[in-house]
Parts: structure tokens; sequence; C-alpha cells
């Protein structure tokens, strides 16, 4: 919905597991209440526990905080300590909550989710763009027009299809208040993953993780481990498509 | 599609379950991430006005700290010494010597003192005690 180039075409080809017009499964099948499929009994079904270790963490920088005095005292319990005026983040802690996003990410990329990446600032803007074209998916780097979210079908002039997942790469905008569009998510009932500094608020991020926003190579990391997270969704999406056709 | 867009009561998955429950939304059209939350739900709920948990913020400090402190201090005495027309390369070797000299120093100081206090409470003990160890079980 937010880019004019084309999207993957793996969207149109496969079906929507598990929902309304899905072909995977019969109407006469579908029971109302919870339904538990192999997937969501498994605790980790797409394997994204391996895509990266703690020390991985610390060389890509994810445990510096800013300084002391911008701590916003929602983010203590993620943290490790503070050395010489400067927070540490608990890496343990981190590597947790990242590993349960990943998961998230990695299955609402298998039920064929919209995932919309959000960063704001240029340094890092191209990176993250290039992990979105480069995983099939979008992003959404530059001034948040209000409304995008809200007021979708009167702006883009059309029935328009909302993303499914929002992960954002960093939660301030360049003014240092909260990005509008997570309190968007929030009001159209959007999940979010969102990597929350020390002087960020984690409340309305529905899976927040703990970790430096700012450093280029902190950022490089997160694109990397969550577009290998959402091409593992994709991929396994395709070989159960291709076996159910055989 | 019915929704809540009141963001600071309850979180999107109290809000969805509850157009579920109360037949305003369809079990089949639910959002995508529904059931993932069922399955995964998040460590902490994501309310808006969840309070903080206040887990006090420990300094972190190694060993190896006191030796980067007393190099310092030398550092700074010197800079204070030259008044800065030594660059930071000479500064840097001379409070390195300094310090190897302090604890050199203070090495020994802390033998002789040591042994001094060793030789003071033998003879103290001598004094103060005078029993014969021949003697101990005869009384």
């Amino acid at each position: 919905m937010m880019a004019s180039r084309p999207i993957l075409h793996l969207r149109y080809i496969l079906p929507r597991i598990n929902l309304k017009y899905s072909t995977a499964i019969q109407p006469s099948e579908v029971i109302e209440g919870k339904q538990e499929t192999a997937d969501l009994k498994h605790p980790d079904y797409f394997n994204v526990r391996n895509l990266f270790t703690v020390n991985d963490l610390f060389e890509a920088r994810v445990h510096y905080g800013h300084k002391i005095g911008s701590l916003d005292e929602r983010m203590s319990q993620y943290i490790y300590g503070n050395r010489l005026g400067h927070l540490i983040f608990d890496l343990d802690i981190t590597a947790e909550y990242l590993r349960q996003a990943l998961n998230i990410t990695a299955h609402t990329a298998y039920r064929d989710g919209v995932i919309l990446f959000f960063l704001r600032g240029a340094q890092n803007a191209h990176i993250v763009e290039k992990a979105a074209l480069e995983c099939g998916e979008f992003a959404h780097t530059r001034f948040w027009r209000g409304g995008i979210f809200t007021n979708a079908n009167k702006q883009f002039g059309e029935a328009t299809r909302l993303p499914d997942l929002c992960i954002f790469f960093n939660t301030l905008n360049n003014v240092l208040i909260q990005h509008t569009a997570i309190r968007d998510a929030a009001k159209m009932a959007i999940a979010t993953i969102g990597v929350v500094d020390t002087n960020c608020n984690p409340n309305l991020i529905t899976y927040p993780v703990p970790g430096n926003d700012d450093s280029p190579v902190a950022i490089q990391f997160y694109c990397k481990v969550f577009k290998s997270a959402i091409l593992l969704g994709k991929e396994k999406r395709k070989e159960h498509h291709n076996r159910n056709k055989q | 599609m019915a929704n809540s867009r009141l963001e600071k009561i309850g979180t999107i998955y109290t809000r969805t379950k509850g157009l579920i429950d109360s037949g305003a939304l369809k079990w089949i059209d639910r959002p995508l991430w529904y059931d993932l939350y069922e399955a995964f739900p998040p460590k902490e709920e994501p309310r808006f006005d969840r309070e903080a948990f206040k887990k006090p913020i420990r300094n972190i400090f190694y060993e190896d700290d006191k030796i980067r402190a007393l190099f310092h201090r030398n550092n700074k005495r010197l800079e204070s010494q030259y008044q800065g027309e030594a660059n930071a390369e000479k500064l840097y070797k001379e409070a390195i010597e300094m310090m190897s000299k302090e604890r050199a120093t203070r090495k020994e100081d802390d033998f002789i003192s040591l042994s001094t206090e060793f030789k003071e409470a033998q003879n103290k003990d001598s004094k103060v005690t005078k029993v014969s160890l021949k003697n101990i079980f005869e009384s």
C-alpha cells in the first residue's frame, strides 16, 4: 500500500492459510474458537533461534544505551547497569525478546501477512529500505503524514489493506518524540515490533526489543535478522504450498 | 471493520477479543496476529498505562579500574606540570613510568610494615604470656 513498486508475486499465488479466503481449508473444517495448528504448537517452528547469538548482538553494539539522564523509567528492567554515565543493556534479556519478535515475524510472513518496516533518520534509512526490498516487504522511512493508517481509505481513494505487522527499527522521530505510527497502529489494532532504546517508551509496542537504535551496525544487524526471519517464513509457505499441489 | 480506536484502554488483544466475544466481529475476520498473540503472548502486556518496573540501576566497575584511575591521576598531574607543552605520547609514557614506580614502592612499604608488625607482635606475645611449654601439663 505504501510503495508503487511491484510486490512479490508469492502473495497472489499462494493461498491464505487458516483465514477467510483460504483454499487450504474446506469451509466445513473451520471451527470457531481457538485453533491450534502444528506451527503454533511448536515453540520455534522456523528455527529463528539460530539466526544470531548473544556475541553477535555484542559485536553489533546492541548493548550501548544513551546517557543515564535521558533514561525512560519503563526501560530500567532491561538494563544491565551504568558504566561511567552510559547505560548498558542486558544482552541476555535482549536476546530473549528479539527471538520472540523474530518468531512472530516469521509466522506473519508464513501466513502471508504484509510487513512494514519503519525508521526515521536519514543516516540509516537506506539500509532499511534495501532490506525491505530484498525480502519483498515494505518500508516507510520518510515523514509520517497523519492519517495514513487511520484515514487510509480516504487518503488512497480505495479500500486499503493495512499492514499486518509493523516493525520499528527506531521508535522516535527526528524531534525525539514517539513515532505517530506507533499510536496509529495501536488504534487500528495492528501488531507492532519495536527496537526500544533507553530513552523510549515500550508500553504501546506489542513485542518490544530493548537495544541500541542509533548505530548503523546495529540497524544493519536488525535488518539482517528480520529479513532472514521473513525469508524463512516465506520459504516454509512455498514448501507447504507445493506439497498441497501434489 | 468494527473497531475501537481508543488505544489508551486495554491492549490490541483485549479490544479485538471484546469485539469477537460480543459478535461485532466474526471470528473468521479476526486480524492475522490474533492466533499468534494467543500462542505466543508478549512477556509484558502492551498496555498504554503499564507502570514502570522500577529496578535500581547499578554501577558497573571492574578490578582494573583502580589502575586506570591511578594512570589518569598521574596523567593530570603531569599535564599541569608541563602546562600543555608536552604532547600526548610523552605524557602517556611518563604517566605509565610514574605508575609503575608508585606500585613498586608501595609493595616494598607493605612488605616492611608487615614484617615489623609481625616482629612486634612476637615480642608482645613473649612479654605478656610467660608460659613455659615444659610445665604445661603439670599443675
